[in-house]
């Protein structure tokens, strides 16, 4: 029988949810095995980054990347935080940083399949269409 | 002359500093595969079907538009240069469901599917866009066939009638004339208050240069507007093209006019259909089309519509046409658009390479608006013509075996083979539905029983002629619309006015 992604990561996030580390380990051990007695290695990349998704999203935890022209004020990362935690409801934020001059001002924050484009770089494109329009 | 300057300068100020960007959360998605055409994109999770996304590549935006909606990715159909996508770029949804660009300004250009022009005209000036994508009318808003479509051809005319708001196919091998029907059909609306749109699907470019230059020539791009999709073009612009022709003439009909839209050829609609479809990994069915290719040629020709008075009395008639192999009409694509159609015209090798062009046949070719379709001078003289057509290619193939006939079958024979000699018509000569009347009266009162047959062509051409230098007789026909009494004594009169100067007449 084929096992889809899905599937697996569903068996695995229900076989380690609220476990400690230790025995989460030996749950990851049958796992493991599962997927060489089924063949399913080449699998493995696609069910990381699924788990990760499925793990974040059943914990309300997002990961999001915020791409600025230079470093941001901590005040102005919190706004940006707390709109974060107001529009997907999320208890943690994790916030991965980055530094782009290309952008030359403002910031893009991207979480999940969203971004929130701020940069004056779009800006700027933006105002380019609308006066050639 | 400063201060104008100067007004404008602060104007644009103003404005540029008044502009806000907007900086709106956007969906986007990354391409996680893209071949032939099709690109599969993660996330998007709000796409909506027929939405246009936008690929961000290293060489500028490229758009597609969304097809299939699953649970974790979305399959699209890229409109443009497919080769500069690559893996991992960034896809954004527009919130937008494809359009086209319509309106007046559409007539008389050779656009491509999306509306943009390649006649290079410069720019489509319009500023109205109409999903291409659109559920047809509903029946509320219908109103029955009753406004003749005149083809100018005179075996459909008499036979087949095609009304305003039917859907007509015309079937047959490849070259038997199926574009000719067509184009000689668009050629005779010149001042007939329609205005025509051609959907080439598939053809080749040189084809439809010769087709764009006919109807230059013949003055019919004053209320044509051309859709090509090219042989080259890809599978996704081959797809939409129908459907944006569609879009444009609905316009008109919103405006309560009349058109005409021909589809060239719904076969390579569906082919390309089948290429996307298998590409985007739906399970093939028989011939490998997928399950949905009924409903992508039944959602499109029920589109087609005649609306009644209060929602503006326009209509849309629409000409598909469809190739079929080695005349199976049995095929999968053919049955479907058959059976979708409101009758259909299907053309015969035997008859063309007989001569008879166009070689429509007369047994299996029907209309089923049928005769509240023609005008009532029409319907006098040609009620039973295609009976008689029909009846008279079955005796034909008897009567090969026996020389003795009876008076009644050998009268039948004859009749036939002026009917058909009548039937013979040039191409890219549409004939004004007056004219038709007088040549039908003249051979179903037995005016022409005694023209030799191969002199009937002469003598109608002759008729017509006749018939120009005495325009009074034409003009009552046309406005009259039916044979009244003086009507009639005047055509009989004037048939055999014009016989006294005929001399090949058999004594």
């Amino acid at each position: 029988m084929k096992v889809s992604v899905q599937q697996y990561v569903k068996k695995l996030y229900s076989s380690v949810a609220g476990k400690s580390e230790k025995e989460a380990q030996k749950e990851l051990k049958n796992f493991v095995a599962l997927l060489g007695r089924n063949r399913s290695f080449n699998k493995a990349d696609e069910i990381i980054r699924v788990f990760n998704d499925l793990w974040n999203k059943e914990n309300k935890e997002v990961v999001a990347t915020l791409v600025s022209a230079r470093a941001l004020m901590v005040s102005t990362k919190e706004i940006l935080t707390d709109y974060l935690k107001e529009r997907t409801g999320a208890k943690k934020i994790t916030l991965h940083e980055a530094i782009d001059k290309k952008l030359i001002g403002g910031f893009v924050l991207k979480y999940d399949s969203k971004v929130l484009d701020g940069s004056l770089k779009t800006y700027l494109d933006q105002l380019k269409v609308v006066l050639e329009g | 002359m400063s201060s104008t300057k100067d007004f404008i300068i602060e104007q644009l100020k103003s404005e540029i500093s008044a502009y806000k960007a907007d900086i709106s959360e956007k969906s986007v998605g990354k391409v996680l595969r893209v071949s032939d055409g099709i690109a599969l994109v993660s996330g998007l999770e709000e796409a909506m079907m027929s939405e246009i996304l936008t690929f961000k590549t290293e060489k500028g935006n490229v758009s597609g538009v969304a097809l299939n909606l699953e649970e974790d990715q979305v399959g699209a159909i890229i409109l443009g240069d497919c080769t500069a996508i690559k893996e991992g770029d960034e896809v954004h949804s527009t919130k937008r469901i494809l359009e086209v660009p319509v309106g007046e300004a559409i007539i008389g250009r050779v656009l491509n599917p999306l509306g943009e022009p390649l006649d290079g005209k410069g720019k489509v000036e319009t500023n109205k866009f109409y999903p291409i994508e659109k559920i047809a009318p509903g029946v509320i808003t219908r109103a029955s066939v009753k406004e003749p479509v005149q083809t100018g051809i005179k075996a459909i005319d008499a036979m087949i009638p095609i009304g305003r708001g039917q859907r007509e196919l015309i079937i047959g091998d490849r070259q038997l004339g199926k574009t000719a029907i067509a184009i000689d059909t668009i050629i005779n609306q010149k001042g007939q208050n329609m205005k025509c749109i051609y959907v080439a699907i598939g053809q080749k470019e040189s084809k439809v240069a010769g087709i764009v230059a006919k109807l230059t020539e013949a003055g019919a791009m004053e209320y044509t507007t051309i859709v090509l999709a090219g042989a080259s073009t890809s599978a996704s612009l081959l797809y939409i093209a129908p459907y944006s022709g569609c879009a444009m003439a609905e316009y008109f009909l919103d405006k309560g006019e009349d058109v005409l839209i021909i589809y060239d050829d719904l076969s390579k609609h569906a082919v390309s259909y089948r290429e996307i479809s298998l590409l985007l990994r739906r399970p093939p069915g028989r011939e490998a089309y997928p399950g949905d290719v009924f409903y992508l040629h039944s959602r499109l020709l029920e589109r087609a519509c005649k609306l009644n008075k209060e929602y503006g009395g326009g209509s849309i008639t629409a000409l598909p046409i469809i190739e079929t192999q080695a005349g199976d009409l049995s095929a999968y694509i053919p049955t479907n658009v058959i059976s979708i159609t409101d009758g259909q015209i299907f053309l015969e090798p035997d008859l063309f390479y007989k001569g008879n062009r166009p070689a429509v046949n007369a047994g299996l070719s029907v209309s089923r608006v049928g005769s509240s379709a023609q005008i009532k001078a029409m319907k006098k003289v040609a009620g039973k013509m295609r009976l008689e057509a029909a009846q008279y290619r079955e005796l034909a193939a008897f009567s090969q075996f026996g020389s003795d006939l009876d008076a009644d079958t050998k009268k039948k024979l004859d009749r036939g083979q002026r009917l058909y000699e009548i039937f013979k018509q040039d191409q890219y000569q549409p004939l004004s539905v007056e004219k038709q009347v007088l040549t039908y009266y003249a051979l179903i009162n037995s005016y022409m029983d005694n023209v030799p047959v191969d002199k009937v062509r002469q003598f109608e051409e002759g008729l017509y002629k006749y018939a120009d230098l005495h325009s009074d007789l034409l003009q009552s026909i046309a406005t009259k619309k039916e044979i009244d009494a003086e009507l009639e004594e005047q055509i009989k009169t004037s048939i055999l006015d014009y016989k006294t100067t005929v001399e090949y007449l058999i004594k």
